[in-house]
């Protein structure tokens, strides 16, 4: 209940509670990337570093390693020069890949036009790939990333019967593979998953929403167990150091479709 | 050291329509758009546009009809949205169109830069786009010959030019990039053709002062121009931001229909 009360008087934007919830997924031992397109990644990476998790590598899309929070501007670009400022080193992507390939503690967070049971994403098209119906954008770094990184966030800010599907039109990107030291964790404007033998398994709710709701909202069940806790919200600190890396509010982008 | 410099309708002339294209930056950051307006004003068609995460630079291309064919991990405007001219090409089958990962297209350049013929490559084993490119003949699942375990091999990329813009050069071709890299290193020693445009042209003293920004050596390029704010509207990392809403602009005219219009005012404006 004290969640529901911050939220009350703070008003709480749902990219708040997500910037935590991804912020929540990083520990000071592990190497975090982010791509373009990415600005709740952007915060959740800083909030982390700054609270929690002092010692993660913080990689990004525009080649820069720690870029300094105190001169950091969250911009609509998330390879924008400003993302790079007074950078300890460039580090190319393809270094960053290199980490990935030699089995290194890397976490990466990734979207999803649709997502299944398993946590497998599409962002190639809607409908064949000779003739979608919608060419989506690409999968970036997803086909690539995706078996082979240990920590694998994928957020969606629309949850919705269209994004979670029972079958992805195209796999663009792996989710849940049994036996493998790979945590997937799926975030989205109302709940927290994580991906297992079961399915997708519903970890905690929003502040203010129903599990009901979160169910609803999907076009396969997710598995629930018991009790499911509500999702931390910010602290009033954790807000401010966000807000001050956004002040433009490029946080809430994702959210004005 | 041999003078590269020319001035653009020169340099453009080095590119033959059919041919295969890569071009610096990702995204909003130093895309070379200055000579990608040469390009489309010389009338050059059908090129392949190869890269690993570009954005206005393949959009406006195909807008122009320059464009045969692309391979990308992702094209779009970010959280502006998607490609528009990009997507409706895709669609209606106007383009050939291929989708990458960048693990895959990153190492690719990286052995064509190599002289490579193939890079293996972990992870993307079990995705859809395998079988993609297993049939266009740029990707093979193998056995590595040492462990017998399956591995995609990735085959080499050498785009017959690219163009790759810098913050300074000199006459020669010594190009420093400064900030972020990218895959632009590998793209320009791993071309067939290399066209460098600079914000500023600078003495070789420069270089001989400060060698270890030399990131693109002379004897890689074929020409040099100079071309201040020839990344605008994407970033020039030190020189100046993306110009965001000159970008929106783009696409609000596109969505209106207008993009022969932002085309012909762009053409003609300098």
């Amino acid at each position: 209940m004290e969640n529901m009360e911050n939220v009350g008087t703070q008003k709480i934007h749902p990219a708040e509670i997500m910037i935590k919830a991804m912020a929540m997924e990083i520990a000071s031992d592990d190497i975090f990337l982010h791509g373009l397109a990415s600005p709740l990644p952007a915060l959740a990476m800083h909030l982390a570093k700054q609270t929690h998790a002092p010692d993660v590598v913080y990689l990004n899309v525009a080649d820069a390693l720690d870029p300094d929070p105190n001169e950091y501007k969250l911009c609509p670009s998330s390879a924008d020069p400003r993302h790079a400022v007074n950078t300890i080193a460039i580090v190319e992507l393809l270094e960053t890949f290199d980490l990935a390939m030699k089995g290194k503690q890397l976490g990466m967070f990734l979207g999803g036009a649709q997502i299944d049971s398993r946590a497998n994403t599409n962002l190639t098209c809607i409908g064949s790939y000779e003739s979608p119906k919608v060419k989506l954008p690409g999968g970036a770094a997803t086909a690539f990333l995706t078996p082979l990184v240990k920590k694998l966030v994928l957020w969606t800010t629309n949850h919705s019967k269209r994004v979670f599907v029972e079958k992805v039109d195209f796999i663009t990107g792996l989710g849940y593979e049994e036996g493998k030291d790979k945590e997937v964790t799926v975030i989205t404007n109302l709940a927290v998953f994580k991906a297992g033998k079961e399915g997708l398994i519903l970890k905690s709710v929003h502040p203010g929403v129903t599990v009901d709701e979160v169910i609803e909202n999907m076009s396969f069940k997710p598995y629930v167990e018991g009790e499911v806790p509500t999702t931390p919200a910010p602290t009033e600190d954790e807000l401010e150091l966000i807000r001050k890396l956004d002040l433009d509010g490029i946080r809430f982008s994702e959210f004005k479709r | 050291m041999k003078e590269k410099l020319v001035d653009a309708e020169k340099a453009v002339e080095l590119i033959n329509d059919g041919d295969s294209i890569t071009f610096s930056g990702v995204s909003m950051v130093r895309v070379p758009m200055s000579f990608i307006r040469e390009i489309i004003k010389a009338g050059k068609k059908d090129l392949y546009l190869i890269d690993r995460e570009p954005g206005i630079d393949f959009d406006i291309l195909i807008a122009a009809k320059a464009v045969r064919k692309v391979r990308f991990a992702m094209v779009g405007f970010e959280l502006f949205g998607l490609a528009p001219n990009f997507r409706k090409a895709a669609e209606s089958k106007e383009i050939e169109w291929i989708e990458d990962t960048c693990g895959a297209i990153t190492n690719a350049l990286r052995a064509g830069a190599s002289g490579m013929p193939f890079v293996v490559v972990k992870g993307i084993l079990g995705t859809d786009l395998v079988e993609i490119h297993e049939k266009e003949g740029t990707w093979k699942v193998i056995k590595d010959p040492f462990s017998g375990e399956e591995i995609l091999a990735v085959k080499a990329v050498n785009p017959d030019v690219a163009v790759i813009h810098v913050q300074k050069a000199d006459r020669y071709g010594n190009a420093s990039i400064e900030g972020s890299r990218f895959e632009d290193v590998y793209k320009a020693k791993g071309a067939k053709k290399l066209i460098i445009t600079a914000e500023e042209i600078v003495d070789t003293d420069y270089f001989r002062k400060y060698p270890e920004r030399n990131t693109i050596p002379y004897f890689y390029a074929d020409a040099v121009i100079h071309m201040p704010k020839g990344a605008y509207p994407t970033a020039c990392p030190n020189y100046y931001p993306p110009d965001y809403e000159e970008i929106r602009r783009y696409l609000a005219m596109c969505r209106e229909g207008k993009v022969e219009e932002y085309i012909k005012e762009w053409i003609g404006g300098r």
